[in-house]
């Protein structure tokens, strides 16, 4: 329990104005941890993500990071977002794609100084596109502009990283190159992942957050059968777990 | 064609027709080009058509036609970017009717006012040989409010432009920016008032950045290509129409709608992959 903590949330419960969606969830993510939130879908994994980033307000219980509001402090993370809305058509260079990561950190009026340059071209290193870096994004694979994304959010400079299902659109070699890439990556950020698919990201987790309405957090090492029958199962428990664990 | 050159050299009007055309391309390829990447042309048609109301009341009211399609587009900017922000479901059909109401209002105001036939059709297709010097100056000064816009707001602009859900992310106000952005399309409609009217300026402004967009590679590329080719469109519709006598505001648009048909056919024949 060393480590600082970046994200508390408090017993949040949220509702689309119907059923909830989240209930009772209480998480801490920590400095330097890579966390995954696994769950079947509908169960609330992509609610929770747009509750820490801010977008939506809980009914009740409050996300901190930082122990500031989310609004005030939403610029230490760097996201990347499930599907990109954007139009894989658009005229922009990943270079360009990058440098949008600076917003919010850079000056609000004119271009961008040498200083955003420099950390976007690091951010492409970090991930290795910066051979790409003068290529339209329509040009690239769907394995090649994951990693300009990543790149993205890295520009940010965040305190945290969080992927909504960063692989969903690959194949599983591509898969395996991001996790890795992660892996490197969470040296020295926090990693935040939501995932479907539980059984592959427990390589590079070390902590999974079940969640199906309520959340549930297991160390990898005690991620068996009967836990995720129980997390995809009908029953469903009603517990808020404990999060007094480090990372190993 | 020598005729145009000519004439060129002798008269004072086509000398003020072609600095305007060449000045009024400037604001066109900049804001059109983030029409076309944005892919609100539906929009930005909408606030061209709706001006009328505002140039129909201030002419009736015995004020300069330009003035009221300077308020008209501002006011039309935020009533529509309000709408398509409000109420995204029903954006299509309360657009398609501000736009003939607008219209529908500056006909009857005009039909009241003297002389109107004569006005209506120039409003409506554009008479780049009328462009007086008082033109001159409104069409460059605001070229110089919409690129200094532009030039403070680029970085904030094209992340609206490109995915308002990461610029939302990153603290940027996207509606605020959206708004900004129609205003700046009202600015660039008023402009294009004399080179080639209400009813023709929204194919002004989006067909140079569509070519454009066949063979650049970002942004602030497409903007620069785009003003060139309509500083070329302008200036030879303006030329190949002059002999013969026909209008010049249709003659560019027929030069720059053929000059876009080529390309597009000539990029599916080649299916050049951009790099």
């Amino acid at each position: 329990m060393d480590s600082k903590e970046i994200i508390r949330i408090e017993n949040v419960s949220f509702s689309y104005g119907g059923p909830k969606v989240l209930e009772n969830v209480d998480l801490s993510i920590k400095e330097n941890e890579f966390i995954g939130i696994v769950g079947p879908n509908g169960g609330g994994k992509t609610t929770l993500l747009k509750i820490i980033l801010g977008i939506l307000e809980p009914d009740y219980g409050q996300v901190t990071i930082f122990g500031d509001s989310t609004e005030n402090s939403r610029s230490e993370i760097g996201y990347m977002p499930q599907i990109a809305k954007f139009n894989r058509d658009f005229p922009i260079t990943v270079e360009e794609t990058v440098l949008l990561g600076r917003l919010g950190r850079t000056s609000k009026f004119g271009f961008y100084n040498k200083k955003d340059k420099v950390i976007a071209k690091r951010a492409m290193e970090d991930v290795e596109v910066l051979e790409f870096k003068d290529r339209t994004i329509g040009s690239l694979s769907g394995g090649q502009l994951q990693r300009v994304l990543v790149a993205r959010a890295l520009a940010c400079e965040p305190k945290i990283l969080i992927l909504d299902e960063p692989t969903a659109n690959v194949d599983l070699r591509i898969e395996k190159d991001i996790f890795e890439l992660l892996k490197i990556l969470n040296e020295r950020i926090a990693i935040l992942v939501v995932s479907h698919d539980i059984g592959f990201i427990s390589e590079y987790i070390h902590r999974a957050a079940c969640l199906n309405r309520t959340l549930i957090t297991h160390q990898v090492s005690s991620l068996d059968g009967e836990a995720i029958q129980d997390l995809y199962g009908k029953h469903v428990k009603m517990i808020a777990h404990d999060h007094g664990h480090g990372h190993h | 064609m020598s005729e145009f050159f000519e004439a060129l050299t002798s008269h004072y009007f086509l000398q003020n027709a072609l600095l305007g055309g060449i000045l009024a391309s400037i604001a066109c390829g900049v804001v059109g080009s983030y029409v076309v990447v944005k892919r609100i042309s539906y929009l930005a048609a909408g606030i061209a058509h709706a001006i009328l109301g505002g140039m129909g009341i201030a002419y009736f009211f015995g004020n300069s036609p330009m003035s009221g399609a300077l308020v008209a587009a501002v006011v039309f900017a935020i009533i529509l970017g309000w709408v398509s922000l409000r109420w995204k479901q029903q954006e299509d059909t309360i657009i398609g009717a501000l736009w003939s109401m607008g219209m529908a209002v500056g006909i009857l105001f005009l039909s009241k006012a003297p002389g109107y036939h004569m006005d209506l059709m120039s409003y409506l297709f554009g008479n780049i040989l009328m462009i007086s010097r008082d033109d001159l100056f409104l069409i460059g000064g605001l070229d110089l409010v919409i690129l200094i816009t532009v030039g403070l707001f680029y970085k904030q602009l094209l992340a609206v432009a490109f995915d308002e859900e990461f610029a939302k992310l990153r603290g940027i106000s996207v509606e605020w920016f959206y708004m900004l952005f129609l205003i700046l399309i009202g600015f660039t409609v008023v402009i294009m008032i004399r080179i080639v009217g209400l009813i023709l300026v929204i194919a002004l402004l989006t067909i140079p950045p569509a070519i454009a967009n066949h063979y650049i590679r970002s942004l602030n590329h497409m903007m620069i290509l785009a003003v060139i080719l309509g500083i070329f469109f302008t200036c030879s519709g303006l030329a190949l129409s002059y002999e013969p006598d026909l209008p010049s505001g249709p003659m560019i648009i027929v030069l720059s709608g053929s000059v876009f048909i080529v390309s597009v056919l000539a990029q599916n024949a080649f299916r050049k992959k951009r790099f």
